[in-house]
C-alpha cells in the first residue's frame, strides 16, 4: 500500500484527536469541569455534518454548522447542572453520550439510526486522484487544528484565561472577587463543545459513513488519556497527547502481529494505556508539558521592573 | 453617614442559630472592630455581609441600597471586598496574577474581548502593574510578584490576601483578622497602612479584631458579639472599660480560670 495513505490517515486521527483534547484542555485543564461525555459533542458535531452535507451544502457551512450545534448543546445541557457540585456536571455528561448514542441506534427515522448515514466526502467532486484526497484530508485538518491551537492559546493567555484558571483552583474565592464564575464555565463549556463539534464534523467528513457505535464513552477515554499525558492546562501538550497517544495506538496494533504475548494480543494497547494512566497519576501529574504561567503583557512588564529591585529573586 | 447597616440577621446551620438577629453599623471612613469568643458568629457574620451565606432573616444596606441576598461577585461591584479568615489565594497562579484577578472592571475578561480586543486590553495590563506595584510595595512583597502564591509563607499569604482586597479600589473592605498569623511588628504595620487608607482615601474598614490593643489604638468603634448578637458597642475604650466586658470576651475559657 502507498504509505501516504497511511500516514494521511494516522495524521488526520491524531488531528482530530487533538482537537478534542485541546477541547477537553480548556474545560479540564484550564477551568477544572470534569467532562465526562466528551464523545457527545463530537458525535452531535458528526451527524450534523452528516445531515447537511447530505443536503448537499458546503463543507466549510457543514463544519461550522457542525461547531454550532454541539455549542449549543453543549450549553443547554451543563447549564442546569453549573451551580450545583461539581459531581453533577460529570454525571449529566457522562450520562448524555450514552442517551444520544442509544436514542440515534434506536430511531431509524434520525439520520439512519442503526444503520448508520453516509457522508458525502468535501474533496470527491473536485478530483478523482486518490493520492489528492488524502493530501487535502490531511490539509483540512491540519488547518482547523491551527485554527483552535492559535484560539485557545489567545484565550487561555488573557485575562479570560486567568479567571478560569482561579476557578479552577477555588470558585468561591472568584466569586468575592467579583467574577461571576457560572458564566465563565458555561463558556468554557460551550467553546469546548464547538471544538468538539468541529473534531466530529472533520470525522464524519474523512471516513464517509458514521454509525452509532463508532462513539463508544471509549472515544472519551480516549481523549482523557491524551490529556492526562501531555499535559492538563497546556496547549502544547494537549497537542503533544494527541499525537503520541495515537502513535502508540497504531504502533500497537502494528505490534500484536508480531509479538506473542500470554495475553489476548487485542488488548495490548488497553493494558499499556492503563498502565500509562496510572504511572502518570501516580509520578508524573502535571504531565508531559506542565503548565506554564498566563502570559500577558503584565508578565513582561513586571520582569522588566523586577529585575531593577534591590531583592529581586 | 452610615455605609453598611445590617438589621437584624439571622443565620440557621441546622438547629444551631448562628446568628441571632445580629445588626450593625458602620459608619464611612471609620474603622470599626468586631470582637468576641470564639465560635460568637463572627465569620458567619461576615459571610452573611457579603452574599457568600444567604440570611434566614433580616436586612442589609450598603450605600442606601439593599443588598441582602445579592450573590457576593455583585456585591464586590458595588464597592465592597472581603479579605477571608484563612487567605484564598489562587495557589497556582503568581502573586502578581492574583492582584490582576481581582480588578473589578478589566478589559478582556469577556470570551470575546480576551480574543478582539487583545492589543486594548494588553495595554490596559501593563497601566495595571504599576497600580499592582504600589500595593505589592504596600503589603511587602514586590520582589515576589512572579513566584507562584502558593510558595508564599502563611503571614505573606495573609497579606497579599489584603493586597488583592485593594485591588479593586473597594470603598469599603470588610477583613477577617488581617493580623493573624503575622508576626507583631508587620501585624502594626498592616494596621498602620490601613489607617493611613482611611485617613488619606477616606476608605471604610470593618475588621475583626482579637488584639486589644489593636482596637484601642486604631478602631473607631467596636462592636462585640456573644453568641451570634452584639451585646455591647461603643468607643473601644469604653466597651473595653464595661464591667460586663471581660466575662463576655473571654467566654468559656474566663469561666474555666475563675
Ligand atoms: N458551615 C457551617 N455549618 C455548621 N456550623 C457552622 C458553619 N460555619 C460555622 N458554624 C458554627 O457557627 C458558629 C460560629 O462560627 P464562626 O462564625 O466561624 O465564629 P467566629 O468567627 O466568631 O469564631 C460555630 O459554632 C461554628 O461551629
Ligand atoms: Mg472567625
Amino acid at each position: 500500500m502507498d504509505p501516504l495513505f497511511y500516514i494521511a490517515d494516522t495524521l488526520v486521527f491524531a488531528g482530530i484527536f487533538a482537537l478534542l483534547t485541546l477541547s477537553l484542555n480548556l474545560e479540564y485543564g484550564f477551568t477544572g469541569l470534569g467532562n465526562f461525555g466528551k464523545v457527545a459533542f463530537f458525535m452531535a458535531g458528526a451527524y450534523t455534518y452528516a445531515v447537511m452535507a447530505s443536503a448537499h451544502m458546503p463543507c466549510y457551512l457543514c463544519l461550522i454548522g457542525a461547531g454550532l450545534a454541539a455549542g449549543l448543546i453543549g450549553f443547554l445541557i451543563t447549564f442546569p447542572v453549573l451551580r450545583l457540585r461539581e459531581d453533577y456536571l460529570a454525571i449529566v455528561t457522562l450520562s448524555f453520550g450514552e442517551i444520544l448514542r442509544i436514542t440515534i441506534k434506536a430511531q431509524e427515522g434520525i439520520a439512519g439510526g442503526v444503520q448508520g448515514i453516509v457522508v458525502p466526502g468535501a474533496f470527491a467532486p473536485f478530483t478523482d486522484s486518490v493520492r489528492l484526497l488524502a493530501l487535502a484530508n490531511i490539509g483540512l485538518v491540519l488547518f482547523c487544528l491551527l485554527f483552535t491551537f492559535l484560539l485557545v492559546q489567545l484565550l487561555t493567555h488573557s485575562p479570560y484565561g486567568r479567571i478560569l484558571r482561579g476557578i479552577r483552583e477555588d470558585e468561591t474565592a472568584m466569586q468575592a472577587i467579583g467574577k461571576n464564575t457560572v458564566i465563565y464555565k458555561a463558556g468554557a463549556l460551550a467553546t469546548g463543545s464547538v471544538i468538539a463539534g468541529v473534531a466530529g464534523g472533520l470525522f464524519a467528513q474523512y471516513i464517509s459513513f458514521i454509525d452509532p457505535y463508532m462513539f463508544l464513552p471509549l472515544v472519551t477515554f480516549f481523549v482523557w488519556i491524551m490529556l492526562i499525558l501531555g499535559g492538563p492546562g497546556n496547549n502544547w501538550g494537549a497537542l503533544l497527547g494527541g499525537l503520541t497517544v495515537e502513535l502508540i495506538n497504531r504502533g500497537t496494533r502494528i505490534a500484536k502481529d508480531y509479538l506473542s504475548l500470554p495475553v489476548d494480543p487485542n488488548n495490548l494497547q488497553f493494558i499499556l494505556f492503563g498502565m500509562l494512566i496510572i504511572l502518570f497519576l501516580l509520578y508524573r501529574p502535571q504531565g508531559l508539558l506542565p503548565e506554564g504561567p498566563v502570559k500577558t503583557a503584565a508578565r513582561k512588564e513586571v520582569l522588566r521592573w523586577r529585575s531593577s529591585l534591590p531583592t529581586g529573586s | 453617614m452610615e455605609i453598611l447597616v445590617a438589621d437584624r440577621l439571622i443565620k440557621d446551620f441546622g438547629g444551631l442559630r448562628v446568628l441571632n438577629e445580629a445588626s450593625l453599623t458602620v459608619t464611612e471612613g471609620t474603622i470599626t472592630g468586631l470582637v468576641g469568643p470564639n465560635g460568637s458568629g463572627k465569620t458567619t457574620f461576615f459571610n452573611v455581609l457579603y452574599g457568600l451565606l444567604k440570611p434566614d432573616g433580616g436586612s442589609i444596606h450598603f450605600r442606601g441600597e439593599p443588598i441582602t441576598g445579592l450573590p457576593p461577585y455583585r456585591i464586590y461591584r458595588k464597592g465592597m471586598a472581603l479579605g477571608f479568615q484563612i487567605p484564598r489565594l489562587i495557589s497556582r497562579l503568581t502573586v502578581l496574577d492574583n492582584l490582576l484577578l481581582a480588578v473589578r472592571q478589566e478589559d478582556g475578561t469577556g470570551l470575546g474581548t480576551a480574543l478582539f480586543a487583545r492589543r486594548h486590553w494588553q495595554e490596559k495590563e501593563k497601566g495595571l502593574t504599576y497600580k499592582a506595584r504600589e500595593i505589592l510595595e504596600l503589603v511587602e512583597l514586590a520582589p515576589l510578584a512572579l513566584k507562584p502564591a502558593g510558595e508564599l509563607s502563611g503571614g505573606q499569604r495573609k497579606l497579599l490576601e489584603i493586597g488583592r482586597a485593594l485591588m479593586a479600589d473597594p470603598v469599603m473592605l470588610l477583613l477577617d483578622e488581617p493580623a493573624a498569623g503575622v508576626n507583631p511588628v508587620l501585624g502594626r504595620k498592616i494596621y498602620a497602612t490601613l489607617e493611613r487608607l482611611q485617613r488619606e482615601k477616606g476608605l471604610t474598614f470593618l475588621v475583626i479584631e482579637h488584639r486589644l490593643e489593636m482596637l484601642l489604638d486604631f478602631a473607631h468603634y467596636v462592636y462585640l458579639m456573644d453568641a451570634g448578637r452584639i451585646v455591647l458597642a461603643g468607643k473601644p475604650a469604653e466597651v473595653i472599660a464595661h464591667p460586663d466586658f471581660y466575662t463576655i470576651y473571654a467566654g468559656e475559657s474566663y469561666q474555666w480560670l475563675s
